[in-house]
């Protein structure tokens, strides 16, 4: 029986006009947009593959010494590489900053980030879409279309009362509607993601690993539980108003709400910019540590009785005083020199310089790592718990809830992009560990190429895999749960409405 | 007809759509009118300490000498926010809100430099859209106006009372005009109402003030609302006029509109980005290499150059001065370089009905890019001005020896800082009327076929 009522199910939805237009418009939709998104992100690739050989060439070319690797304009850059599975779901990937400076000087984080990619900047203003919000949109409607008459429909048609003859829980009629219809909506689904895989393999430039087909099956998990969870809506809709007009009309209103308005509303409503008004007083604690710092070396330089009697002091020290403009970017310019030649009358001074230096590097790191212990929390209160409060806000919405696991499991979401920051602090410390390691702040090399220029492929070199499926797990498995657990109460509930009415 | 009308009207006012739309009409506009409330103060407080600063820039400049005048520049020119930005947001977050007209430390000579959009590269919170009228109207009324319309022929004929009218000697044209009058109203209602309460807070707000200028826009901006809702409905009637079933009517206005209003504008201007190019940052450099660096170099001698004698100055004030003209010229290009690629993407968006409300809103609104254009051109007037006026004061003076670019070839005497030309945004609607109205019409040539198609397809409808 449980077989036959499926089947009814299928049949019935199968020859719609509503399912043709489902797949027709669903396939429409997701192959224009993959085309797009393809295209995108093969020229943010290229861009990337542009930036690093830039970076690189900039790096064995302008700089010769240590200290302008670590300080100078055309320093030691690292970049983010754009992530296929942005494809799915853009999130952070494009609008954060992908190229970043290492230094000793301060730690790296995604708010001292710059861009390398050189397009447009004006296209901002246009709006942009992805997969998941195609499917966020289409998917949750399709639901809604199928479901509306689920059970409003048989009532209407006198149907159910047939079918109740028969010797069937109500349990089982709900649950073979249920399987018939979600059946039913896979197949737009199934059809546009088998496209989009032809698409995406056509590429080129595109190599997905089998992490990324794992990822990408994490997606689909998530957008059935949400195109379940949008069915389970309708179909509670159907059973209690019990008229299709009037269901029709109602999931219209609850997908407008719950798709379209809410997330924009609540984020218009409270405010969740960046809280710039808490940064002057981090500020202003960071630069007053740097201003002893450098009270501090100065010290040392008077007390150096060659280094403050000779004009040597400022020839290394710079006349360049860069005062620290932001919380987010503390660079100190200072102390940068790539000396070609050192005449021999200056020679003599070159060991007491060196013995400068030897406290001026590590004291340059410990003063480093006292701002970040200010700068850490401020950029937590001013960037991040605001955004995370946004986020939260929007979960109250199915519709916010996949965007965000969906965030997760594709690894654009702000954990996603702070993996790759976490790996250039972990490559900072790889070079100072280095330094300290080789001298590298006492040696000649650290501001003068007069000997040699240094040979940049001695230093450990920077390398970034984004974060391993487990983890992509972990982060998207709360989102997903939530969810699911929706989707079981909406059922229940919906059990219940119907156990309870007459027929 | 009146018959035919009031009876959809009562039909309508008493139904649950009705109500939901209200409630949610209203949810929209209060906070709307709540985000603009707390927002423009600060965004006019920020406009207004920027000008004074800027004031307070160019007097101390005008008391030192007119050569200062003439070297600084006018430093940074502001765009000055729109009172109606609550209508249509615009991306003007993402647009830059000032351009720089030199600053005051450097010996090179002043020229406009434009920065680049904000990328908003600090903010790691979810995508937001704001929630203005054009959202409101593009999205949400568009969306109730075919909740209103899907049934008003197919719900009848289902129903059987469309032959009981149609039974009575009335003529079809007559009937459904009445029920385009009846949804009409129906759809306004809620929305008037909304409305209302939105410029009642607005206006009770002692912080935004709405001038007459700014009321007339309004007006123009509810008509092309009335006239967007038109649109929506004459699609409504289309459909259900075509369509035997009124759920199947809803499917097919369904999926069209988030076809038409959703996905078709974002899809649309990204394909058109891929396929025009604008400059790119290395070729700017490329040109400002090929273009200034030449220059620069066959000419440098003379930057440094000391003598004082009536040719050395000419030549080291035409270095500087062609220098700042190049620097100008290859900023202007890149600009507009940009703003063409950009302006092409949304032009090819036009199509869709809720990308042209979008624009007229905005152009009515004065916000958005064609606004920013307009702020481009003011300022680049204003340079003009200015320079000439530094011209003209120069050559006023009897002891300059009107050498411009170099400070011992013009004069030295100070200048009355209430003379110097000021730069004021001011926003003239009328300047882009022309792109409004080819607009404004094609908006109209929708809804004229589309209405059109509903009374063909209700005139030839079986019963």
């Amino acid at each position: 029986m449980f077989l036959t009522l499926i089947r009814r199910e299928l049949l019935d939805n199968l020859m719609t006009f509503r399912f043709a237009a489902a797949v027709v418009i669903m396939l429409l939709l997701v192959v224009a947009n993959t085309v797009v998104l393809i295209n995108d992100y093969e020229q943010r690739l290229a861009d990337y593959n542009t930036a690093v050989k830039t970076h690189r060439q900039e790096l064995w070319q302008e700089s010769k010494t240590y200290s302008y690797a670590m300080l100078g304009s055309w320093g030691m850059h690292v970049d983010r590489p754009p992530n296929p599975l942005s494809i799915f779901n853009t999130g952070l990937d494009k609008r954060l900053g992908n190229k970043i400076r290492v230094s000793h000087t301060f730690t790296p984080t995604i708010w001292d980030a710059k861009k390398y990619a050189a397009d447009n900047p004006l296209f901002n203003i246009l709006t942009s879409i992805d997969i998941v919000l195609i499917f966020q949109g289409i998917l949750s409607l399709l639901a809604l279309i199928f479901a509306y008459d689920a059970i409003a429909g048989e009532y209407e048609h006198g149907t159910l009362r047939l079918v109740l003859t028969h010797p069937v829980g109500r349990g089982v009629i709900l649950l073979a509607k249920y399987i018939g219809a979600m059946v039913c909506l896979l197949v737009p689904l199934v059809m546009s993601l088998l496209l989009m895989f032809i698409l995406l393999t056509t590429s080129a430039m595109i190599s997905l690993n089998t992490d990324d087909f794992l990822r990408i099956g994490g997606i689909v998990l998530t957008s059935l539980a949400y195109l379940s969870l949008f069915y389970l809506i309708g179909m509670l809709i159907s059973a209690i108003t019990r008229r299709t007009s009037t269901a029709l009309i109602l999931s219209m209103f609850v997908w407008g709400f719950l798709v379209l308005v809410y997330p924009n509303i609540i984020l218009t409503a409270v405010d969740t910019a960046p809280r710039t008004d808490t940064e002057s007083a981090a500020y202003h604690q960071v630069k007053r540590i740097w201003e002893e710092f450098e009270r501090e070396s100065e010290q040392f330089l008077r007390n150096d009785p060659v280094l403050s009697a000779e004009g040597w002091g400022n020839y290394i020290y710079g006349a360049i005083s860069d005062v620290p403009s932001r919380l987010v970017f503390h660079s100190i310019r200072r102390a940068s020199s790539d000396l070609e030649t050192i005449d021999a009358e200056f020679e003599p001074y070159v060991p007491h310089v060196q013995n400068y230096f030897r406290s001026f590097g590590p004291l340059t790191v410990n003063t480093a790592e006292r701002t970040w212990l200010i700068r850490k929390p401020a950029l937590e209160t001013i960037y991040v718990q605001p955004a995370n409060r946004g986020r939260m806000l929007l979960k109250f919405s199915p519709a916010g809830l996949y965007d965000t696991a969906t965030e997760a499991w594709a690894g654009t979401d702000l954990n996603g992009i702070q993996d790759f920051f976490t790996a250039a602090q972990r490559y900072r410390q790889a070079i100072i560990n280095y330094f300290h390691d080789e001298k590298i702040f006492a040696s000649r090399q650290w501001f003068s190429a007069d000997q040699r220029a240094v040979d940049w492929d001695t230093l450990p070199q920077f390398s970034f895999q984004r974060s391993d499926i487990g983890i992509n797990a972990k982060r998207a498995v709360s989102d997903l749960f939530l969810l699911f657990m929706m989707n079981v109460f909406l059922f229940i509930a919906i059990f219940l409405v119907f156990i309870k009415s007459e027929v | 007809m009146w018959h035919i009308t009031k009876r959809e009207l009562y039909n309508n006012l008493n139904s649950l759509r009705f109500a939901l739309t209200t409630v949610l009409l209203l949810a929209l506009m209060i906070t709307n009118a709540v985000r603009h409330i707390r927002e423009h103060p600060k965004r006019v407080q920020k406009y207004h300490d920027a000008v004074v600063e800027s004031m307070n820039r160019l007097t101390a400049i005008a008391d030192a000498s007119l050569y200062d005048l003439a070297q600084k520049g006018p430093g940074d020119l502001y765009k000055k926010p729109s009172v109606l930005h609550f209508c249509a947001e615009g991306g003007e977050t993402l647009l830059p809100d000032r351009i720089n007209g030199g600053g005051l430390g450097s010996v090179q000579f002043w020229s406009l430099a434009y920065p680049d959009a904000n990328i908003n590269m600090m903010n790691v919170g979810p995508d937001i859209s704001q929630i203005d009228w054009a959202f409101i109207i593009g999205y949400i009324l568009s969306l109730i106006a075919l909740i209103f319309t899907f049934d008003a022929i197919s719900g009848e004929r289902e129903h059987g009372t469309l032959r009981l009218t149609l039974a009575n000697a009335i003529p079809r044209r007559t009937v459904l005009i009445g029920k385009f009058l009846g949804a009409l109203i129906s759809t306004t209602i809620p929305f008037m109402l909304a409305v209302l309460v939105n410029l009642l807070m607005l206006s009770t707000a002692s912080a935004i003030h709405l001038n007459t200028q700014a009321w007339g826009r309004l007006g123009i901006i509810l008509l092309i609302a009335l006239l967007y809702t038109c649109l929506f409905l004459g699609l409504g009637l289309l459909v259900s006029a075509r369509v035997q079933r009124s759920a199947v009517s809803l499917v097919i206005l369904l999926l069209t509109w988030v076809t038409v209003v959703v996905f078709m504008p974002s899809t649309l201007a990204s394909l058109a980005s891929g396929f025009s190019s604008s400059m790119s940052r290395d070729e700017y450099w490329d040109r400002y290499g090929q273009s200034d660096r030449k220059f620069r170099h066959e000419n440098h001698v003379w930057a440094r150059a000391k003598g004082l004698d009536e040719r050395t100055l000419r030549k080291r004030g035409e270095f500087f001065t062609i220098m700042a003209a190049n620097k100008e010229h290859l900023n202007e290009g890149f600009l507009t370089s940009k703003i063409t690629q950009v302006q092409r993407a949304r032009a090819s968006t036009s199509i869709s009905p809720a990308t042209l409300l979008q624009h007229l809103l905005e152009a009515f609104a004065g916000t958005g890019l064609d606004r920013h254009q307009q702020f481009i051109e003011n300022v680049q007037r204003y340079a003009r001005e200015y320079r000439e006026f530094v011209v003209d004061m120069d050559r006023g003076d009897p002891e300059s020896r009107h050498i411009m670019g170099v400070r011992e070839g013009m004069s030295q005497k100070p200048v009355n800082p209430e003379a110097v030309p000021k730069f004021e945004d001011t926003f003239n609607i009328g300047k882009d009327f022309n792109t409004a109205a080819t607009k404004l019409l094609l908006l109209s040539l929708f809804v004229v076929v589309l209405l059109a198609g509903a009374y063909l397809a209700f005139v030839r409808v079986e019963i």
